[in-house]
């Protein structure tokens, strides 16, 4: 018999799990239902409510006294917060960064690559980290990949203005960064999920490694990479799938002065390297987009106060 | 038929974002939440308001000339999610680039006639090669957006609000926006056989007549209908004020430079001494556009 009676229990629940959902578009039907059955604040309990009956047989003080359509009509002073508990924290959590490049401000050459940062927030707001990118793998060989590519644009403008612009490939750079995270925020989507969403802003400093590429007397030179000190600063927008993982767009201007060729050749000395390059440095913005994945580590964690 | 696509992608979402916790927070099927709208109270910035908007825009990746563009965009959105309207613009203020500059000045040096290089053979050479191509005033021959008009359609699938520093809460949106554009551009003059203009055309010197610097490169107006589209993210700073920012593209071929850099050969991919409709490039045309809209009527209503 027991166990008859814990099968339509199992059965009762299965069924009412669905059925508690449909039943939650119409909340106010569902929770005027029981204040019909109380008639206005009558002590009487309702019909078949089983665990009001008891509860009034055996202390009448806590018999239910409420007239549920009344309460339905008090004034709520309801208190949101404009953005309630942050969805996805940072504090104490590593986030790995795995990104795709793309040239944002160089017509002439652009420097496709693959990048992979790692950052330690030690506040929920501010974080610590390094970056990688490698726009070419040149380092490993001749046949490596490299991403640079030289755009038909400059063999167009050669031709036409006699002309050389004098042209760059970026082989790895990297940089320690700080990022602050200043603003976060939820969207609605087609008013029909919520997603999260937060922007920052990164600096840092670091190293580029490039070379020009001989354009101006390619026939005598050919250059070896060289390093730059490079400061950085960029922004950024994560937004979350979920707690731990995001996607990643970010814009970074890579700042450094850069060793260009010397659009001069010198007729005595065609071959002597110490004439290759121009005498002055070249200020140069090297700005690239990101877009790439974000994970945190650990997976989850608490909120140190409750909603 | 939104719904059902909906609801195809919710789950689809949810197994690429896999997480005990993610599916607690959007799928509550029980509890008070449940049913509800992500958002109650929504205020209603755009739904059944005019927008106008003045807008400045920056040309992006430009060879040789970046514009600054000043104009409007006016809208009526006719829900929270969908308006239509009109952007506007001229073309109010042209910057040549590096690479221009740098053009210029090779020019000014080549036909300098008290230059130590004049007599020299290259330089001589440099002057006959690039005398159709480069005029004596490189900037006037560049091709210029001077008017942009496009009617659009602007969706808002994305609403929300942004809290920075902790302390200022702004109601943000994306939005998207889509149609076609009519651009007023000016561009080099068509020249070379068949066109009775004679595109290397040079002033008289003392060494002789057609033998001095070369003449400015005629320009001719014309109008190019291609599609625009972009993105952008409004942030409402008021009841009736917000501020945007927008990126937009207006995919077209133009002759940017004025040169002659087709028609001929394999691929017609190389010179054929005429500046023509084969010359211009398929270029992207990108530019971004701060706003700052005004919206009309001022009233501003919530959702339910």
């Amino acid at each position: 018999m027991n166990q008859a009676r814990i099968g339509l229990l199992v059965a009762a629940a299965l069924l009412a799990t669905p059925g508690l959902a449909q039943a939650q578009d119409k909340p106010a039907a569902d929770e005027a239902a029981p204040a019909e059955g109380a008639k206005g604040g009558e002590e009487k309990p309702t019909e078949g409510g089983e665990e009001g009956s008891s509860i009034c047989e055996l202390d009448p003080s806590q018999c239910p006294q409420i007239d549920i359509k009344e309460m339905a009509k008090r004034p709520i002073q309801a208190q949101m917060y404009a953005v309630q508990q942050k969805y996805a924290l940072r504090v104490r959590r590593f986030e790995f960064n795995p990104y795709y490049i793309t040239t944002v401000n160089d017509q002439f050459v652009s420097h496709p690559g693959f990048g992979l940062a790692g950052n330690f927030y030690f506040s929920d707001v501010m974080a610590v980290g390094l970056n990688f990118n490698f726009n070419s793998f040149s380092m490993f060989g001749q046949n490596a990949p490299n991403f640079n590519r030289d755009s038909e644009f400059n063999a167009q403008t050669r031709r036409a203005s006699r002309i050389g612009v004098p042209l760059t490939e970026y082989d790895w750079s990297t940089s320690l960064n700080f990022t602050y995270v200043p603003m976060y925020g939820k969207f609605s989507g087609f008013n029909y999920f919520i997603f999260h969403y937060d922007a920052y802003v990164v600096g840092g400093i670091g190293l580029v490694s490039n070379r020009p590429i001989a354009v101006i007397d390619p026939d005598n030179r050919s250059f070896q990479s060289k390093l730059h000190l490079a400061p950085n600063v960029g922004l950024g927008l994560r937004i979350f799938f979920n707690r731990w993982f995001a996607a990643i767009f970010e814009v970074r201007d890579y700042i450094f002065l850069d060793s260009l060729e010397n659009t001069v050749i010198d007729a005595n000395k065609p071959q002597d390297e110490s004439t290759w390059y121009a005498k002055d440095s070249t200020l140069t913005n090297h700005v690239q987009a990101q877009i790439g994945l974000s994970v945190f580590l650990p997976f989850s964690f608490e909120y140190r106060l409750p909603k | 038929m939104t719904r059902r696509f909906f609801q195809g992608l919710v789950p689809f979402v949810g197994i690429l974002a896999l997480s005990a916790e993610a599916s607690a927070q959007e799928i509550q099927v029980t509890g008070p939440l449940a049913g509800a709208p992500p958002v109650r109270q929504l205020r209603l910035h755009r739904k059944g308001r005019f927008e106008l908007a003045p807008v400045v825009s920056f040309t992006l990746l430009d060879e040789y000339q970046r514009t600054i563009l000043v104009g409007a965009n006016l809208n009526y959105n006719i829900t929270d999610w969908l308006g239509v309207g009109a952007f506007g613009s001229f073309g109010a203020v042209q910057l040549s680039t590096g690479l221009s500059d740098k053009i210029q000045q090779t020019y000014n040096t080549r036909f300098d006639r008290t230059g130590a290089d004049y007599q020299r053979a290259s330089e001589e050479a440099g002057r006959r090669l690039t005398a159709l191509n480069v005029g004596d005033d490189f900037k006037s021959q560049l091709g210029t957006i001077n008017w942009i008009f496009a009617p659009q359609l602007t969706l808002v699938p994305f609403r929300g609000k942004l809290a920075i520093f902790e302390k200022l809460f702004v109601d943000t949106d994306l939005h998207f926006f889509v149609g076609p554009a009519v651009v007023g551009l000016t561009e080099r003059a068509p020249c070379g056989p068949g066109t009775g203009v004679d595109c290397s055309a040079r002033n008289d010197s003392p060494d002789g007549p057609g033998t001095g610097t070369v003449k400015s490169k005629p320009t001719e107006s014309r109008i190019a209908i291609a599609p625009t589209f972009g993105l952008g993210l409004t942030f409402f700073a008021g009841r009736w004020t917000s501020f945007g920012l927008d990126w937009r593209a207006l995919p077209f071929a133009r002759n940017t430079g004025g040169f002659d850099i087709r028609g001929k050969g394999d691929g017609e991919r190389f010179p054929d001494n005429k500046v023509d409709d084969k010359d211009r490039e398929f270029k992207f045309n990108q530019m971004i556009s701060l706003s700052f809209s005004m919206f009309f009527p001022r009233e501003l209503k919530s959702s339910e």
